[in-house]
């Protein structure tokens, strides 16, 4: 019987141990998150390894089916870009002469102080709740935590915690995200937020729709710059549908983000060249 | 010399569980049906704590969830908390069954995957205030749940041949 309780104290001892770290590793840039390295460190360049493999074996498969599709695309791409730079000529017009009004007003961009650090997509997570990853650049990098994370097409998500060579990011379709936003039509604030039911599809909703908004499907989200984690005016994506649930007071819509989730391989980590020191600043996005 | 069966479990173990970590945050994505991907460590964890002994259930159940929160978690000790007492938790019943059946893993790996699976979504809704119980369990841990007791039969046979590796050579060590 001794013996059992004994058992039961040690039992009880573990708990409470694994509790106080837990509360303590949930503190932002808390130290003990580092020990994290010990399996992030060994395990990234097996990571990286198995994912060129895919990589390489996905080209190779594709490689053949490929070469009729491509030498049309082609035609159809010259064309394009013939008339692609005729717009480009139109556009450097514009920015010569907005870089001018811009002096002229003052107005700080938001983009002018970021770098652009180009990752690679090493691991997803490992259950079905959460929808983030971990990318190929880490604390040696120059990451920081809540970076923004971005392609080309817009908005992926943020850092939320990094090791010495990898970083993990929790994307805009992940329950806990939300970001501040704005319908770049009407200028309205809104919030574009993860849901579990929609994160399999790839989906997120939007909140905060006042019954006087106007909002329609096919309507763009940017970022509203509001909080100081993501930058101003990066694409979220597409109103897909407006949805209500008693009445006009209450409505919320499906964005479609302008991302591919399915599909994502590299990404970009948004560092500001200056202002390293600042990323413990915590913004309101980070609730 | 008296050492090395247990040894060999642990060190074949170790290797397990590093494999299947990155098993689980690589290709595991490609092979996901509705979405929906198996997560492999948790059917070590039950076949480990099915086949041995309280501690080694409650430290496999530990190490694996650990893990896991080193790679995707958040916090670090939440999956390890929940592993462990999985581990304790089977190996604790696992004298009243007959464990090397595959069915009764099959069996085990369903309803332990059914409660952990809500656990894990309990400890991470409760205090959101938006606790739904139909849809998670008819879109993510009822397929998931299936889709575990599938694999279940692949790792629960690869620890079983482990275990007969061990106590053979126990049984070797023990003759000299």
């Amino acid at each position: 019987m001794r013996f059992v309780k004994n058992k039961h104290f040690i039992l009880l001892t573990v708990t409470v141990a694994i509790l106080i770290i837990i509360g303590l590793s949930a503190r932002k840039n808390s130290k003990i998150n580092t020990v994290s390295n010990v399996v992030t460190v060994a395990l990234s360049p097996f990571q990286e390894f198995i994912n060129y493999l895919g990589d390489r074996v996905e080209g190779a498969a594709k490689y053949f089916q490929d070469i009729e599709a491509l030498s049309q695309e082609n035609e159809a791409l010259k064309v394009r870009i013939s008339e692609l730079e005729k717009e480009v000529k139109e556009l450097s017009d514009y920015r010569e002469k907005n870089k001018e009004l811009k002096e002229a007003l003052n107005i700080k961009d938001q983009f002018s102080d970021v770098e652009f650090l180009g990752a690679n997509i090493i691991a997803k997570d490992m259950g079905n709740w959460f929808h983030t990853f971990t990318i190929d650049r880490g604390i040696a990098d120059g990451v920081t935590v809540d970076s923004a994370v971005i392609t080309k097409d817009g908005l992926v998500g943020r850092v939320i915690s990094t090791d010495l060579f990898t970083s993990k990011v929790i994307t805009i379709i992940d329950e806990d995200s939300t970001v501040s936003a704005r319908v770049s039509k009407t200028r309205d604030l809104v919030f574009v937020k993860g849901d579990l039911q929609l994160k399999n599809q790839g989906l997120c909703r939007l909140d905060n729709i006042f019954p006087d908004m106007d909002i329609a499907v096919g309507d763009t989200i940017e970022t509203s710059g509001l909080g100081g984690i993501y930058p101003k005016g990066i694409i979220i994506g597409k109103v897909k549908e407006v949805r209500r649930k008693t009445n006009d007071l209450n409505r919320y819509a499906i964005i479609e983000p302008a991302v591919d989730f399915k599909r994502l391989e590299e990404v970009f980590v948004l560092e500001s060249k200056n202002n390293k020191d600042n990323y413990e600043k915590v913004g309101e996005d980070n609730k | 010399m008296r050492a090395k069966p247990v040894r060999v479990k642990i060190i074949s173990y170790a290797a397990l569980i590093f494999i299947i970590a990155l098993i689980q945050s690589t290709v595991l994505e490609s092979i996901s049906i509705f979405n929906i991907k198996p997560n492999l460590l948790l059917i070590f964890i039950i076949s480990v704590a099915l086949l041995g002994s309280n501690i080694e259930g409650a430290v496999t159940g530990f190490l694996c969830g650990l893990t896991q929160d080193m790679l995707s978690g958040r916090v670090i000790g939440f999956y390890a908390l929940l592993g462990l007492y999985l581990g304790l938790g089977i190996a604790l019943i696992n004298k009243r069954l007959y464990k090397e059946n595959v069915l009764v893993a099959i069996f085990t790996t369903f309803v332990s995957s059914i409660i952990y699976e809500f656990a894990v979504y309990f400890f991470v809704n409760v205090f959101k205030g938006s606790l739904e119980l139909i849809f998670p369990f008819r879109y993510i841990i009822l397929p998931e749940a299936v889709y575990n007791s599938a694999v279940s039969i692949v790792i629960f046979l690869i620890v079983l041949k482990i275990n007969h590796w061990s106590e053979e050579l126990e049984r070797l060590s023990r003759r000299y």
